[in-house]
């Protein structure tokens, strides 16, 4: 049993934390408390691994769970701060946003680390269930309907996953991962209906091009905290599911066909954003889908790379435009000018749109560089052009509209207050998200 | 191979039995319809006695109909005349005559027989015929599709379009008449039957003009034409009936021979008696559905027969 | 030994279920009737459990009756509380069944000759030619929630999805337990959550702000 008691602990830890519901407080510091033992215990973890049975935690496994745990700790002690009781007032209370926060990351992890196609669906669709509500925190018509919006489009599209395990089932009478992929590689039609059906129903979480409606809408009316998770962990989560499935059989041109496409439409729709939040949550599908490339085309170092690098960079872009959001009550990119004279959170939102645009040295760039570099590689060289292209005009967008907004003239000679603590851990986000990138650029170089 | 006498008898039967007897069964169903709701009611030979009063009286015209508001109701009784040799409506063999068309050439006969009907009556040019035409037409394009893919789906159940193989293969076997396909294609083509002759839920025959969609066409019409038009479609209503019965309700019992045809006359009459009863039946118990209402009746039927043609093609 | 026209007439009597909530205005009969689908997928499961004599069948027709039929239910009840004989304004029935229709018809040909037609399925109960029935739900529910603006009908929409695939998994290969248990609670889960939204909102609408 000593070896699948740190996987049990990681499970149970964010539950248990739960216990503290009936006094805030107390809730805080347990969430507090299990978001640090999660981030701790998956350190352990790394050197346990491989770990195969109930569980399976693999060098691919243990980055995501590291995203996941870490942005959870960012993210709690952000919404000491962030979420005040005077402010929510509707389905969710301050309470109830501890215990569904903590609840939709053990969904994460538990979705991530089960060695079971079946149960992973079930955890991809209990994530689900799990931030629902948390989309409308902050009460109003239009958080009400994003969340309706995320809850029917994405339940609608994974359950066309569940046609894909149904299948998968069918073909190998067993659903446990490892036994299927160490089983001989079946050449069948239906596999490759299984796994295409999964990039349709897997996609739409993580935001792979028909159904990714939902994605921009829930970013940008969640709380930011909540924002964050959703575009560092959830997204992810679901990748890593997909991969999984992708694994049983490649269909790489498919897994680049359907990205390229999602990025090109992002980037056409991301050309004229109003909104800061959603012209960050564009910029989450462009990101996904080229590690999902990244994935797809083998080039897994990179795509984990620009998924940590981007999880950390995205995480404070979403908290600076969460203190900005708060302090001048505006999320028209052309309403807000001035934030030069907020030092804190004007460095660090610049920095994290140039960690999510992919910016030498940051992370990101040397994530998209080794992908970009291995899809040239294995000959999709019109997808390359297309990308590049499309990730250009991406970057002069959002690096336009950031810098137009920390740069400008300020309207108003009110001097705007910074919060402290949300605006260090937005900084501290985004240069973790740096360092990320001149690590691996100088582990490259030695290495 | 019956003699050619046989067939001639046959073929007289059939027709006579189709064109003579038509009136009858209308004037039984308003009886029957009268007695459930507690009048006397007019006597059966009702329809008869109308008939004959308006082929007596003289026509009257207005100025500015040209020659087709006059020939047209020759044709449409023509037509359907035309009909009563095609489709198995009393005699359940083929007579002569029967290979000119098969099941889509009726349809296609019964659509062009409704097109004339409309176009000559809007020739009269009266305001409420225009109505009632715009009225006819926006129900008609889904009963005519209707009607095209139930005999589609006929022919696709059997691997052929000719009625009489439809009803020979239904009585073999019970099974093939309980088939999912078959049901479903008979519930859609009797809601078919139900719009097309005017029954309840919708629409309430009588003089009442508001509900009124078949008997708008005939206001501007008098006398003789009045009296033809409303004979063809006692003839249509009759064809359309059996056609029912015969080929989706009820194939049975049906004789061959040329003294089977005359039983089959009889027999034909009893299998009438059952179709009164049960649109009397609807008729009591359902109220009318507001007229734009038909229509989503009329695209239930037409959806049905359509799931009907997917499972005959798809699971067979 | 199975027969299969009785598994066509019930498959055929869930999908004209799915034709009645398409055709439906009112809450109420439409909550009824999503009930009734899934009382139907269970008969299935029933008759095939007694038919193959496999108990896994017979556990899932309970499982089914019981969370979908009358949990569900339920809770979708508890979402339109206090709003009795509530209905959505739709916009002409006959013309949403129409192209419902062209809708489904096209895709289950395709689906049939391009894809079902080629991958060979084969059951133990000989009922993959039937699996066509779910597509057609699964298309039904898919039509269902673009159509409607509602909350409920939404929702309808979604649950009649999710018992396409276990139609499609009971004529096909019936999967483990613990996974089809949580599946189901999964979607209870949803269920339970679109009751609290649809106590706050019950129409969608586009709104200016989520454009874009």
């Amino acid at each position: 049993m000593r070896h699948t008691l740190l996987e049990i602990l990681l499970l149970t830890i964010p539950i248990i934390a739960n216990i503290g519901f009936f006094n805030t407080k107390l809730l805080k510091a347990l969430s507090l408390a299990s978001s640090s033992l999660e981030l701790i215990i998956s350190l352990l973890l790394y050197f346990e691994i491989p770990v195969k049975g109930i569980f399976l935690i693999d060098n691919v496994t243990i980055s995501f769970l590291l995203i996941v745990s870490s942005i959870y700790l960012l993210s709690v002690v952000y919404s000491l701060k962030y979420i005040e009781a005077e402010e929510i007032k509707g389905i969710v209370s301050e309470k109830l946003y501890y215990v569904l926060l903590n609840f939709f990351v053990a969904s994460m992890i538990f979705s991530m680390i089960i060695n079971d196609y079946g149960l992973m669906w079930v955890g991809v669709e209990l994530t689900t269930v799990a931030s629902a509500l948390l989309i409308t925190t902050e009460y109003s018509e239009i958080s009400l309907e994003a969340a309706w919006r995320y809850i029917i489009i994405v339940s609608a599209g994974v359950t066309v996953a569940l046609f894909s395990i149904i299948l998968i089932y069918y073909e190998y009478h067993t659903l446990t991962v490892t036994s299927i992929l160490s089983s001989q590689p079946k050449d069948s039609l239906i596999i490759k209906l299984a796994v295409a059906l999964a990039l349709i129903g897997f996609g739409t979480k993580v935001g792979v091009f028909p159904m990714y409606t939902w994605l921009p809408d829930a970013h940008s009316e969640s709380p930011s905290p909540i924002s964050a998770l959703f575009s560092a962990s959830l997204l992810p989560v679901a990748m890593y599911v997909l991969y999984r499935v992708y694994e049983i059989y490649p269909l790489t041109d498919l897994f680049v066909a359907l990205p390229t496409l999602s990025i090109i439409t992002a980037s056409i729709i991301l050309f004229k954003q109003w909104h800061i939040k959603r012209m960050f949550a564009y910029s989450t599908i462009e990101n996904m889908n080229l590690a999902l490339i990244g994935l797809a085309t083998g080039q897994v170092f990179g795509a984990v790379i620009l998924l940590l690098a981007h999880a950390f960079g995205k995480a404070a872009a979403f908290y600076s435009s969460g203190v900005i959001i708060k302090t001048f009550n505006e999320k028209k990119i052309d309403e807000i000018n001035g934030l030069y004279r907020m030092r804190i959170t004007s460095s660090s939102l610049l920095l994290s749109s140039m960690a999510v645009t992919g910016t030498p040295p940051f992370g990101t760039f040397v994530g998209e560089f080794l992908i970009l570099k291995t899809l040239v590689q294995s000959g999709f060289i019109i997808e390359f052009i297309l990308l590049v292209i499309f990730l250009a005009l991406i970057f002069i967008s959002i690096n336009y509209n950031v810098s137009r907004m920390i740069f400008s003239r300020p309207k108003y000679d009110r001097l705007p207050k910074e919060p402290r603590l949300m605006s260090l851990v937005s900084l501290i986000s985004s240069i973790v998200s740096l360092g990320i990138g001149i690590i691996s650029i100088i582990w490259g170089v030695i290495g | 191979m019956a003699s050619d006498e046989a067939l001639l008898i046959e073929t007289i039967i059939q027709v006579s039995a189709a064109i003579l007897l038509s009136p009858l069964y209308q004037g039984i169903y308003e009886k029957l319809k009268a007695f459930v709701e507690g009048r006397r009611g007019p006597s059966f030979l009702q329809p008869y006695y109308d008939i004959f009063k308006l082929l007596k009286k003289e026509v009257v015209v207005t100025e500015n109909s040209s020659f087709l508001f006059i020939y047209a109701p020759y044709v449409v009784f023509g037509i359907y005349l035309l009909i009563s040799f095609l489709i198995p409506v009393v005699y359940p063999s083929p007579i002569y005559l029967t290979p000119t068309v098969d099941f889509l050439g009726g349809a296609l006969l019964f659509s062009l027989a409704s097109f004339l009907k409309l176009i000559s009556s809007v020739e009269s040019g009266s305001n409420f015929v225009a109505l009632g035409v715009s009225r006819v037409l926006s129900f008609i394009f889904f009963s005519e599709a209707t009607l095209i893919t139930v005999f589609f789906g006929v022919a696709l159940i059997t691997g052929t379009n000719n009625p009489y193989v439809t009803l020979q293969y239904l009585t073999q076997d019970v099974s093939h008449y309980l088939q999912l396909d078959h049901v479903l294609i008979t519930i859609s083509f009797f809601m078919l039957w139900l719009f097309e002759t005017g029954k309840l839920p919708t629409e309430s025959p009588g003089l009442s003009e508001m509900g009124m969609i078949d008997d708008a066409l005939l206001y501007e019409y008098s006398g003789k034409l009045l009296g033809i038009l409303k004979w063809g479609s006692y003839v249509k209503q009759y064809l359309l009936g059996s056609v029912l019965l015969n080929v989706f309700l009820f194939p049975w019992l049906l004789q061959t021979g040329p003294l089977g045809a005359l039983l089959d006359v009889f027999i034909m009459f009893l299998k009438w008696l059952l179709l009164i009863l049960i649109s009397v039946i609807i008729n009591t118990t359902l109220a009318k559905l507001r007229l734009f209402k038909v229509q989503d009746f009329l695209a239930v039927s037409f959806i049905l027969s359509i799931f009907s043609l997917i499972i005959t093609v798809l699971i067979g | 030994m199975v027969n299969t026209q009785l598994l066509e007439l019930i498959s055929a009597s869930i999908i004209v279920s799915a034709l009645y909530i398409q055709g439906q205005a009112y809450f109420k009969p439409a909550i009824y009737a999503q009930a009734i689908q899934s009382a139907l997928i269970s008969v299935l499961a029933f008759y095939l459990g007694f038919a193959l004599s496999l108990i896994d069948y017979v556990i899932l027709g309970i499982i089914i009756v019981v969370l979908r039929s009358f949990i569900i239910t339920y809770f979708l009840f508890r979402g339109l509380k206090a709003k009795p004989g509530i209905r959505e304004s739709t916009r002409g029935v006959a013309s949403e069944l129409v192209v419902n229709l062209a809708f489904f018809f096209l895709a289950v040909f395709i689906l049939y000759y391009f894809v079902l037609g080629r991958i060979g399925l084969t059951t133990e109960a000989g009922t993959a030619t039937l699996t066509i029935f779910s597509f057609i739900l699964f298309f039904q529910g898919l039509f269902l929630i673009v159509t409607r603006r509602s909350t409920v009908a939404q929702i309808i929409g979604f649950i009649e999805e999710e018992n396409s695939i276990v139609l499609f998994g009971v004529l096909t290969v019936p999967i483990p337990f613990l996974i089809e248990v949580s599946i189901f609670l999964d979607v209870l889960g949803l269920v339970v959550i679109t009751s609290l939204l649809t106590l706050q909102k019950l129409e969608h609408t586009r709104l200016e702000e989520l454009m874009g």
